[in-house]
């Protein structure tokens, strides 16, 4: 058995958002979460969906 | 019919039921139905109290957030301004305090004036305008009884709308496809109008009156959808388009944006200007009387109609289309199509849709352009999936902060300060990131707050012995830190201890008292070139260098060497019980050293069987957790099954310790295939509505969701160098997947990610690398390398 340092992910700095940064509220973040945390059954408004109108 | 009833969530309002143009394409007056000639010209005051009254009890009843009304007609304008300030005025009222109204408008746009403007600007009511496109594709239908143009005044009330005092309330442009119009002139045109959306919509048809198609082609509505969509791309796509994008959405594992494409369940009813509820009016295109339910707003709450089979049948998702439609893999994108376009007067609406080969062409056409981008670089790259997931740590730890909302008090705050100050690109957070217990701490901390769970907060409190791990583990303390927020070096961490006991994830436990009154407190942690001091009240301060054990320090240890990579043997930390099977308590020095020996010989295995695999694993392990024998892993089993509670950080395998080298290399092999498919899972959308279609396994009877057949062609195919059964299965299983409608764009890309990997299998040749001989358990292997490293009395 030895003893040494385990080398982090070098590679897994690339495109790294910085803490301060990021924005817990926003879609891309709650989407993020979602996949891995109980949904917490929030209801959310959702956009029309009507054919024949915006 | 089964299932809950769906509320409605949105109101389409008729307001007035005749209209100043005269289009020779429209749904209300030259089709089918012709109930609008027995209608009221305009809704009725009681209509519109009694609408109001039925929709917030509605919205009260079923809880809702937000409903949304769309004033429609006929010609909606047509309703006059008085009309529609009662309108407004009655859903602002009935809505007050009750849910979030979003009113919008449905216009031709010929009648629209400051007049009008000024009254929505009050309500808030969003305004859509119908328009084909240019003036020769607006002219084609869009005329009036005497056959003038009405393109001019369209243009004035988009001009009007586009104004700044009025722009806020410009929703956007609807368009109605001909395909006798040229894609590029009519996208041109409406973008040139600057609209906030776009939509485009097919032409009503059924069986019974299929659309024009000119030259004959089944897909001509597709190839001109897709003309448009090339025009778009070639624009930068700054105007949403509701079509596509409810296809990116689909092909993305979302839902569906529009009534017209997906299968989530219609939400919506139509209320005419007498007061009758009806089904989407689109129906009207059908036959005469399609959308009639029997109901009407004086008599009846909206929950009658909700329950109406006409409505029920278009919210039973996936049971809700055709039998062809069922087993489509477009099925998820495309939704059977409108309802009212699978119409025939033979079969009724159990269809396809008459623009079924146009909604697959259009599907597959969007998803051949964008596969790249809608691909995660995580499905294809290591590299990628190991920097995402840490991204993934990264959100959890400002979620955690953002739910702590002041709770951590000054403890959390503080640590939270150095969180930042270390942050940007700074060695010691990376270390933290790539811990995979933090992710597992975060995760359990974040779904015990949610649930009120008591010592939630103390939990979220152990940052900061994360970071004063991670500023030991970085190795230098004054590495280099933002200038934003220099951190001073070194760094004295205040850390809590519990039972007298330090811990320090990935580093070890250090016992600072004995059980007793100081059994609780916090010390100052101090990352130092050569290892770390800790200062507690009551006792000296203690300098300890991490790799080496003594009486107080036990330390994580480090096995590999020998051509195997130097990994983490961790049995200390807290949250390493997040492996199917439970986790070991510390081992002793002997079984440590056999985990040692057992790793350098199952590596030496796998970089002659599979050099490939081996290296992949080489980059991307950092952590072992010891795991209790007799439990056998299950294939298909997916931590994310049970979010919050299970996984981990990208990097870590729970394994037993086997009894043989070859078993150990197998359970490597079989472990990274389920953590590697589990952590991508966690950053991508590989598939949507699992469990909705059942699939053969080649391994077991029966049949299994997609998630299971998935994780099992990912083991097998991570296993294919050491188990050519195994391979086999996982071809035969890819061949299936191949097919299966529950996958996203990156769920296929994968596929051809693990078709790469079985075709090369990591084999030292390139053939597979598998010795045919030996299996998977490694039982009767006559390749010299099965038993080799087997402990005595360790079966």
């Amino acid at each position: 058995m030895t003893i040494q340092t385990i080398p982090a992910f070098a590679a897994a700095k690339k495109n790294r958002v910085p803490l301060a940064q990021i924005d817990v509220r926003g879609a891309e973040a709650a989407k993020r979460l979602a996949r891995v945390l109980p949904t917490t059954g929030e209801h959310t408004v959702r956009s029309a969906t009507f054919n024949s109108a915006l | 019919m089964k299932g809950p009833l769906v509320p409605f969530r949105e109101i389409v309002l008729k307001v007035h039921s005749r209209c100043d143009l005269a289009c020779d394409h429209c749904y209300i007056y030259e089709h089918a139905d012709h109930s609008w000639r027995n209608r009221p010209k305009a809704i009725s005051d009681e209509a519109i109290s009694w609408t109001a009254l039925r929709l917030a009890e509605h919205a009260k009843s079923h809880a809702l957030p937000s409903v949304s009304v769309i004033l429609h007609g006929g010609e909606p304008l047509l309703a006059g301004p008085g009309r529609l300030r009662r309108v407004c005025e009655e859903l602002t009222a009935a809505l007050d305090g009750v849910a979030e109204l979003d009113l919008r408008i449905h216009t031709n746009g010929l009648q629209l004036s400051p007049r009008y403007l000024d009254l929505f600007d009050e309500f808030g009511v969003k305004v859509g305008i119908s328009l084909d496109g240019d003036r020769a594709a607006n002219d084609r239908h869009r005329r009036f009884a005497d056959g003038r143009t009405s393109h001019p005044l369209v243009l004035r009330a988009v001009e009007l709308l586009r104004q700044e005092r009025y722009r806020h309330l410009y929703l956007g442009l609807l368009c109605t496809v001909d395909i006798a119009n040229d894609p590029v002139a009519v996208y041109d045109a409406l973008a040139e109008l600057a609209p906030p959306r776009v939509d485009f919509l097919l032409p009503h048809a059924t069986w019974e009156s299929p659309p024009p198609r000119p030259d004959g082609s089944p897909t001509a509505y597709a190839d001109w959808l897709l003309a448009v969509f090339d025009r778009w791309d070639e624009g930068g796509r700054t105007i949403p388009v509701r079509l596509f994008d409810s296809v990116l959405s689909t092909l993305t594992g979302g839902p569906g944006l529009t009534e017209s494409l997906g299968l989530a369940p219609t939400d919506l009813v139509v209320v005419e200007t007498d007061g009758a509820l009806e089904q989407v009016d689109s129906l009207k295109s059908a036959y005469d009387g399609a959308a009639a339910t029997g109901f009407d707003v004086f008599t009846h709450p909206f929950d009658l109609v909700a329950g109406h089979p006409g409505v029920r049948a278009r919210q039973l998702e996936l049971a809700g289309v055709g039998e062809t439609c069922r087993t489509c893999p477009v099925v998820r994108s495309c939704g059977g199509g409108l309802y009212a376009h699978r119409y025939s007067a033979h079969r009724e609406f159990d269809n396809t849709s008459v623009y079924c080969a146009d909604l697959e062409a259009l599907v597959r056409g969007i998803e051949a352009r964008d596969a790249e981008a809608l691909t995660p670089a995580a499905v294809t790259d290591p590299d990628a999936l190991a920097a995402e997931h840490q991204n993934l740590t990264l959100t959890l730890l400002a979620s955690l902060h953002r739910e702590l909302d002041g709770r951590g008090g000054e403890e959390w705050d503080r640590a939270w300060r150095l969180a930042l100050a270390l942050d940007p690109g700074g060695p010691a957070l990376d270390a933290l990131l790539s811990h995979p217990y933090a992710h597992t701490w975060l995760r359990r901390t974040l779904t015990g707050l949610a649930a009120g769970r008591p010592g939630a907060i103390a939990e979220a409190l152990r940052l900061s012995a994360h970071l004063a791990a991670a500023l030991i583990t970085a190795g230098d303390p004054a590495a280099p830190v933002p200038a934003l927020a220099p951190v001073p070096a070194p760094v004295p961490v205040p850390v809590p201890y519990e039972d007298g006991l330090l811990e320090l994830p990935a580093l070890g436990t250090l016992r600072l008292f004995p059980p007793g009154p100081r059994s609780r407190g916090e010390a100052l942690v101090t990352a130092e070139a050569d290892g770390f001091t800790v200062t507690a009240e009551g006792r000296s301060p203690l300098k300890v260098a991490p790799g080496v054990e003594t009486a107080d320090w036990r330390p994580v240890r480090t096995v590999g060497g020998g051509g195997a990579p130097p990994l983490r043997l961790d049995d200390l930390d807290p949250c390493r019980d997040c492996f199917d099977a439970p986790a070991l308590p510390r081992l002793d020095p002997a079984e440590a050293d056999r985990w040692d020996r057992r790793l350098t010989g199952a590596w030496a295995l796998l970089r002659s069987a599979a050099p490939a695999r081996a290296a992949e694993l080489a980059g991307a392990l950092t952590t072992l957790t010891p795991l209790a024998p007799g439990e056998t892993p299950v294939f298909g089993r997916s931590a994310t099954r049970e979010p919050g509670v299970r996984g981990h950080g990208y990097g870590a395998l729970g394994i037993a310790l086997p009894a043989t080298d070859r078993e150990l290399a197998v359970a490597l092999l079989g472990a990274f295939g389920r953590a590697r498919l589990n952590a991508l899972l966690e950053v991508a959308d590989l598939y949507a509505q699992d469990g909705w279609w059942r699939h053969p396994a080649p391994w077991q009877e029966g049949e299994v969701p997609v998630s299971e057949l998935l994780a099992g062609v990912c083991e097998r195919a991570a296993l294919a160098p050491l188990d050519p059964e195994g391979a086999h299965q996982a071809a035969q299983g890819l061949k299936t997947l191949e097919d299966a409608p529950e996958l996203t764009v990156a769920g296929r890309r994968l596929l051809a990610e693990l078709w790469r990997e079985l075709d090369g299998s990591g084999g030292p040749d390139g053939s597979g690398g598998t010795d045919s001989t030996s299996g998977p358990d490694g039982t009767s292997g006559s390749d010299g390398v099965d038993g080799s490293g087997a402990e005595p009395g360790h079966a």
